[in-house]
């Protein structure tokens, strides 16, 4: 440690805590997919602040075709944007995929895991304010079902919905919606912020004399990880720039003419989904309660203990529940063909099933 | 930052630099389609010709500006004097900064069925330049038992296959500068090509700049491995 | 001996091969991390529109003689007005040293189109836009223009003559592109 470095306090501790070889030797690369999550979360708070600027909400449309047309690789801006939620959500889902698989959600692990459903909700939310921000006709479609559906209820819930939307959709709406879109951005960040803190309590550490420090073998590590994940960015953001988005978000919103093939952004169409299969009001935020509710309850449906064995059985049921959620997100995409209403409810049971009767007996049986 | 890809620019402007289009008709294909495509110029500025002469009259295209078409190669010349030659509805002559003029005719005007504006159609529409083309030249007679709507033209790739569109283009609806036959088809395939620009006026430069960041990506990921590799290995 | 100077240079080869390596990647990586973060700061420099308007191009050939024409411009009012023969000569007649801010007829026309005389429309004392652009309009008593807020008088160049104002109107930065045109900024 050179002087400088004791004369800065945080940056002698910094040093230190980079320096200091505590970390077990066997890192895997997708370990790394948390720390990736907060760089792109910061990246995409940096590009959203961009976008922000030009921004304006009570011409939404306008706004954002002008960024895409006038202001200076506004285009690449809203590239960097659009994929960022995309491989945000990626990482999203991969982590929690790869905890079920690991099986890492079990004791001492149960905190972190209930963080990382909570993170995925929350940026669930922050998603779909972002892809009713564009002002286009999906969006605008999905704003006035859920604005008018949110009013259209009695009591508290009722009242909450008013208070978010400020009553039925219109161009005021989404000047509030851009203020939510970005304080939930920043809750995510501290959601994020505490899955690290609980991460950094229950992992364990190297025994002394055995361990290796972040810098420069994790930094290395970080460093592929970083590259491969740009690869795969730059092909999203560079040659599909509206992956995963309706086509028909690049008419402009109109109350008049809602046209075909409005349906939501990949990220949001799982959730959507159930909250279809469900009916009525009531029974699509049920749906969507009940879908995170079971999700973040695992720990405690999975009856194995901490020490249990890693069942093949229901690894194999994991696996199905992957199948199942990606069949419920094509389902939903495809909403208009008659057998789809009959496929959604189909998915939407059998994930309820695996959370609530599958996982409590099979773990239960294959622990034994 | 216009200014700063100007060199690559320069290069796909010598490309189509030449005169008399080449055959893209048989079998149809477009310059823009593909993960490297880029924007023919000389068709898109056939096309825009073409959008001036005839969509113009219906359409707006209220996202382009007169201005935006020095990316298509016109000299700021060309384009004031495209702009002067525009009358906007209050009598003034069209400005550089002018988006593209809006016909502004109520919906009635046309049964019902107001035009949409032609900015981003290419992106809307599945198929995109494909299903422009398709539009422009898929008008036919009605086949027997299909009864039309009144002030409706059987299209077969519309869907519904009837359409309130009337069937603009037709052979020598203008006159190309470039010595180009403008055909019915040639300018059903020149005004797609301006319209995929349009609607995405970055393609060129996108998939420019997104070859070289995979290229380096893929390079620094090979570096990067090698690099830990190395690392991790002397660290044991 | 041969032996061990040749596991020498080949330790030090793997020695500085390392050093390379790892120099190449952090160099790689902070030239993706600038190449990545460049159009998020480029997206702030003024956009299209912006610089299209600050580079505004007026047509100055339907003003007609001892009229000028008001055009919005980074939120000035710029009259561009057009002489007739007699104002240029009495303009040019004027003693300029006894004007209260001396400034002489070619330091107020452009040389080669000295029938144009193009300013800020606002009076320099307080800020208030002047009027006279229209032959009706009041233009006090040096066929130029007045000030409705505090009766400061100006000549046809924005020369001013009287009242609380002392300073002569601002003249944009402009170029005549033809005898048509003019480009302000």
């Amino acid at each position: 440690m050179t002087t400088e470095t004791k004369q800065i306090p945080c940056l002698g501790a910094l040093c230190a805590c980079l320096c200091a070889p505590v970390h077990k030797p066997e890192g895997k690369y997708l370990d790394t997919l948390p720390g990736l999550t907060a760089i792109l979360l910061a990246f995409l708070t940096l590009s959203g602040l961009v976008l922000a600027v030009y921004y304006d909400p009570w011409h939404a449309f306008a706004s954002v075709g002008f960024i895409g047309h006038e202001v200076n690789n506004g285009w690449l801006v809203q590239a960097y944007h659009a994929t960022g939620a995309t491989a945000l959500f990626g990482l999203v889902y991969l982590y929690l995929f790869r905890a079920m698989l690991t099986r890492g959600y079990r004791a001492p692990g149960e905190l972190v895991w209930g963080l990382g459903v909570k993170l995925m909700a929350v940026l669930l939310l922050v998603g779909w304010l972002g892809f009713v921000l564009t002002g286009g006709a999906a969006a605008y479609w999905s704003l006035f079902k859920a604005s008018n559906g949110a009013l259209a209820l009695s009591g508290a819930a009722g009242a909450i919905g008013g208070w978010f939307f400020g009553g039925p959709a219109g161009s005021g709406t989404l000047a509030r919606l851009e203020l939510f879109h970005a304080v939930l951005a920043v809750g995510a960040m501290a959601v994020l912020w505490l899955l690290f803190a609980a991460r950094r309590a229950v992992v364990p550490r190297a025994e002394p004399g055995q361990g290796v420090a972040f810098f420069p073998y994790y930094l290395a590590q970080y460093l592929v990880a970083l590259a491969v994940f740009a690869l795969i960015f730059s092909v999203l953001a560079f040659f599909t720039p509206h992956l995963g988005q309706p086509a028909v978000n690049a008419l402009p919103a109109d109350p008049l003419t809602l046209p075909l093939g409005t349906v939501l952004p990949w990220y949001l169409l799982p959730l959507a989904g159930i909250a279809q299969a469900l009916p009525g009001i009531w029974g699509g935020i049920l749906g969507v309660v009940g879908a995170l509710a079971v999700l973040a309850a695992l720990p405690w449906l999975d009856r194995s203990g901490p020490a249990g064995a890693k069942g093949g059985l229901y690894c194999v049921f994991t696996w199905v529940l992957a199948a199942d959620v990606i069949g419920l997100g094509i389902t939903a995409a495809a909403r208009n063909y008659p057998q789809a209403s009959l496929l959604l409810v189909l998915f939407t049971f059998w994930y309820f099933f695996h959370f609530l009767v599958l996982t409590p007996f099979v773990t239960a049986i294959e622990a034994k | 930052m216009r200014r700063f890809f100007a060199p690559l620019l320069a290069l796909g402007l010598a490309v189509a630099g030449n005169a008399r289009a080449e055959d893209t008709l048989s079998p149809l294909h477009f310059q823009s389609d593909g993960p490297l495509g880029s924007i023919d110029k000389a068709a898109a500025q056939r096309g825009f010709l073409v959008y001036q002469t005839v969509c113009a009259a219906c359409h707006s295209a209220n996202a382009l500006h007169y201005r935006d078409l020095e990316a298509l190669g016109l000299t700021p010349d060309q384009m004031a004097g495209v702009a002067a030659g525009v009358k906007l509805a209050d009598g003034s002559a069209a400005t550089l900064d002018s988006p593209f003029k809006d016909p502004a005719m109520p919906a009635s005007a046309f049964g019902g069925a107001l035009p949409p504006d032609l900015s981003s159609i290419a992106a809307q529409r599945p198929g995109g330049a494909q299903y422009i083309y398709a539009l422009l030249t898929g008008y036919a007679t009605a086949p027997d038992g299909v009864t039309m709507l009144p002030g409706h033209f059987y299209n077969k790739a519309f869907p519904g296959e009837q359409v309130a569109m009337p069937p603009v283009l037709r052979d020598n609806a203008v006159t190309y500068a470039d010595g180009t036959a403008a055909t019915q088809s040639q300018e059903a395939a020149d005004v797609a090509e301006f319209l995929t620009w349009a609607a995405d006026p970055n393609l060129s430069t996108r998939h420019q700049i997104g070859l070289r960041a995979v290229i380096f990506f893929a390079f620094l990921g090979i570096v990067a491995v090698i690099s830990k590799r190395r690392i991790w290995r002397e660290g044991r | 001996m041969a032996e061990t100077a040749a596991t020498e240079a080949f330790g030090q080869g793997t020695e500085s091969r390392r050093g390379f390596l790892t120099i190449l990647t952090g160099a790689a990586s902070a030239v993706a991390a600038g190449a990545v973060l460049w159009p998020l700061v480029d997206a702030l420099n003024p956009d299209a529109q912006s610089e299209s308007r600050a580079r505004m191009v007026v047509n100055v050939a339907d003003i007609a003689e001892n009229t000028a024409k008001t055009v919005q411009w980074n939120g000035l009012p710029i009259y561009i007005r057009k002489l007739t023969a007699q104002q240029i000569a009495a303009a040019q007649a004027v003693v300029t040293d006894t004007l209260p801010d001396p400034a002489d007829f070619t330091a107020r026309v452009n040389a080669a189109y000295q029938n144009y005389v193009v300013v800020v429309g606002l009076n320099t004392g307080i800020t208030c836009a002047l009027e006279g652009n229209d032959p009706s309009d009041p233009r006090g008593d040096y066929d130029g223009w007045l000030c409705p807020c505090d009766g400061s008088q100006y000549d046809a160049l924005g020369r001013v003559r009287s009242g609380p104002a002392t300073k002569n109107l601002a003249i944009p930065r402009f170029t005549f592109i033809n005898a048509a045109q003019i480009r302000l900024g």
